[in-house]
């Protein structure tokens, strides 16, 4: 039932999650962030089985952390994901590999340029300009197919990602009151009510 | 029978003689000082000349273990790295484990017990630095740190490590006040280090921290300025012994 | 899971030059298994001895997973709930134990009384809750001495979330709340056997939970007096208890408060179907 969103625009990444955590039928949480900075402009999503979803993403958010302090600046969204990705398929091939799907949303710290990529449990890494994870690929893949274009300002990225929450609400069996929407730039990341 | 050979091996009278010598290559390090004021805590430390051929960026006596931590050091830098690097990854497995970032007690400890260790495990020499930990806590009060190669670890309101260091912690006992505003921590610190720096602001490095937990490398031109102002300072007052004898 | 021993370095003091060459990996889990042992390391200890095979999760499997003949039957039935308000934590529990539909106790302590500042509450399997609450007591006190302040419940929940995650698969089963008064103030955490640790102001676990959550929620704000949110959350385990065969017994009530903990209160679930009985329902008008 949970839900990853991402958008580019033309100097940011619009993200989205569900912030609901449900077992079984019982909804224990509405309002839990499935998100980390990895780093001031880099930002990974996750959703996936309960428990490896945060201690893969503190591990990796802990790691990038290192990664500063030890070379003084910080990994590019391409070297995070590559970096993810090579985690992942190491833990693929363990006694007991992660099963997170996760999106990896930055800026290129200087020009602004954003990069988002779409990471699964298997290890698949693709660059994409717009992403969902879960059920939501199935419902906002072809509205984001239909209006997502080159160089979108903030304001249109956020009437499409609009739209395709709109859908959910239409079309979608499961009940996802809210999400939380953070939009990463070269100001760094920030939270955004839509 | 030579106690300094294995080191494991105490001496009759009690002595590691091999970690005494490592003191003594802290002893031959550049200096470093520590001074805690009211509202933040600086680090000064006194810098090679840097060949001419070669780039002083790549030479570095402060380093940044977390965010709102930081350590300058005494002694062997290769050793240096080794410890600090180690510090670093203990920074971030904390946070992992406790989700709070380390308290400046809790990195100093590990710090010195890493240095311990180093003093009682075959195969190893010990580090051959000192080390000055600085930060602040979640309580926003300035912490400032020693450790040195046996492992032995204690807080300080301002200290001295590495060369000429007995001259400068003597120096910062007699002008330390308490409850120091900004600019005198800074001017202690860098007045404490020109006891023993005679080339003034060129071979001198400062670091500041502030309740922010944000650290800020004085620049070269900020140094210097300070320097003017001590320079002109002790010629006033030199100046004023003259006049009164 | 690695099985380091805490002070390894004194059985084997060449360990450490061992260590050199691991320190070249670069990752913190690669480094942190061969590090010093200081406080997080020490952690680490005591560690269960897992079957010594490739993959013990899969070993295991014919004994935890849910179609398995011989699956180990654990104790599942309870209604515990916490929340937290304005005026510190309320934890309230039943007592019922089952095994099946076997009644094995009516008198069971489903709050565990890590220290005199931390609470935890026992759902799934019995003894897996109590001991890993009790190891994490004691790591508490061992964080507490060598840091000489009181650890958070952030990081205490950690901990417990940590440890029972390095056994993920392996057949453990614990829901529990872990809740306490730290310098933040009042926290609640829930973390289960899968490594799930959440922060909110509200939770409810085991069987008879969603009846507990209808009365609670319905009944809930912030401001309650302690009077009234001690008073609701009675009521949620008894509605529970009515509702949920696997729960009853007594209702035992817990409020954590800036002091640390104190018992309010353990009535028999009987007593309180009468003492309902009498009263008249609460209005629904407007």
């Amino acid at each position: 039932m949970e839900v990853l969103l991402g958008i580019t625009g033309k100097d940011f990444v619009l993200t989205a999650s569900d912030a609901t955590v449900a077992r079984g039928i019982v909804v224990q949480k509405r309002g839990e962030d499935k998100s980390r900075a990895l780093n001031k402009h880099n930002l990974m999503l996750f959703t996936g089985e309960a428990g490896d979803t945060t201690q893969f993403a503190e591990y990796i958010q802990c790691n990038t952390q290192l990664y500063r302090m030890r070379n003084g600046m910080d990994l590019s969204t391409k070297a995070v994901a590559s970096y993810v990705r090579k985690e992942l398929a190491t833990s693929l091939r363990s006694r007991n590999p992660y099963t997170v799907n996760l999106l990896i949303g930055g800026v290129d710290p200087k020009t602004g340029t954003p990069s988002l990529y779409w990471l699964d449990y298997l290890s698949s890494s693709v660059k994409l300009n717009y992403a969902a994870h879960g059920y939501a690929s199935y419902f906002c893949m072809s509205t984001m197919d239909r209006y997502w274009k080159e160089g979108l300002s903030l304001d249109e990225a956020v009437n499409l990602l609009k739209k395709c929450l709109e859908e959910l609400k239409v079309r979608f069996i499961g009940n996802l009151p809210k999400f939380v929407v953070k939009v990463t730039d070269v100001n760094g990341i920030r939270e955004i009510e839509i | 029978m030579s106690y300094d050979r294995a080191l494991t091996v105490f001496s009759p009278d009690g002595h590691l003689f091999q970690v005494e010598y490592a003191v003594e290559a802290v002893r031959k390090g550049t200096c470093a000082v520590g001074v805690r004021g009211a509202n933040i805590v600086v680090l000064g430390v006194e810098k090679k000349t840097t060949l001419k051929l070669q780039d002083p960026r790549t030479v570095r006596k402060i380093a940044l273990l977390d965010d709102h931590v930081c350590m300058a050091f005494a002694g062997l830098n290769a050793d240096a790295r080794v410890l600090i690097n180690k510090a670093r990854i203990e920074c971030q497995s904390h946070r992992l484990t406790v989700e709070d970032p380390v308290s400046i007690e809790y990195i100093t400890r590990y710090i010195a017990g890493v240095q311990q260790k180093y003093t009682q495990s075959g195969g190893v020499r010990p580090f051959g630095i000192s080390t000055l930990i600085i930060g602040f806590d979640s309580d926003k009060v300035p912490k400032l740190y020693q450790t040195d190669p046996s492992g032995i670890y204690s807080a300080w309101k301002a200290n001295a490590i590495g060369r000429s260091s007995k001259t400068v912690r003597e120096f910062l006992e007699k002008n330390y006040k308490e409850n120091m505003s900004d600019d005198d921590s800074i001017k202690l610190a860098i007045r404490s280090l020109l006891e023993i720096v005679q080339t003034g602001s060129k071979n001198i490095e400062v670091s500041v921290m502030g309740p922010d937990s944000i650290l800020r490398n004085l620049t070269p031109e900020e140094v210097e300025a300070v320097v003017t102002v001590i320079e002109a300072e002790n010629a006033a007052e030199a100046a004023a012994r003259q006049s009164s004898k | 899971m690695e099985t380091t021993a805490t002070l390894r370095f004194l059985d084997a003091p060449a360990s450490i030059a061992a260590f050199k060459h691991a320190a070249s990996e670069d990752d913190i889990e690669a480094t942190a298994s061969a590090c010093v042992d200081m406080a997080p390391r020490e952690f680490a200890h005591p560690t269960f001895d897992i079957p010594a095979i490739n993959n013990p999760v899969e070993f295991l499997k014919h004994q935890t997973s849910v179609d398995a003949k011989n699956r180990i039957k654990i104790q599942h039935g309870t209604t515990t709930l916490a929340f937290k308000f304005n005026h510190g934590v309320i934890v309230a529990v039943d007592s019922r134990a089952t095994g099946g539909s076997y009644i094995a106790s009516q008198t069971v302590k489903k709050v565990i009384e890590i220290n005199p500042y931390l609470l935890g509450t026992m759902a799934g399997g019995a003894a897996d809750c109590s001991y890993w609450e009790r190891e994490l007591g004691r790591r508490c006190r061992i964080y507490e001495l060598n840091n000489k302040e009181r650890i958070s419940v952030a990081a205490a929940s950690k901990l417990l979330a940590n440890m029972v995650y390095a056994y993920k698969g392996m057949g453990l089963s614990m829901g529990t709340m872990v809740t306490g008064w730290d310098k933040t103030g009042p926290q609640l955490y829930y973390v289960d056997s899968d490594g799930q640790r959440l922060k909110a102001d509200l939770f409810s676990v085991g069987s008879g939970s969603t009846y507990a959550y209808g009365v609670l929620d319905a009944g809930y704000k912030p401001d309650l007096t302690p009077a009234e949110a001690i008073d609701l959350a009675r009521r949620s385990i008894f509605y529970a208890t009515y509702r949920d065969a696997y729960s009853g017994g007594f209702v035992s009530i817990y409020h954590v408060k800036e002091d640390g903990w104190e018992f309010i209160s353990r009535t028999d679930v009987n007593d309180l179907y009468y003492q309902y009985a009498a009263e008249p329902k609460p209005s629904l008008a407007a």
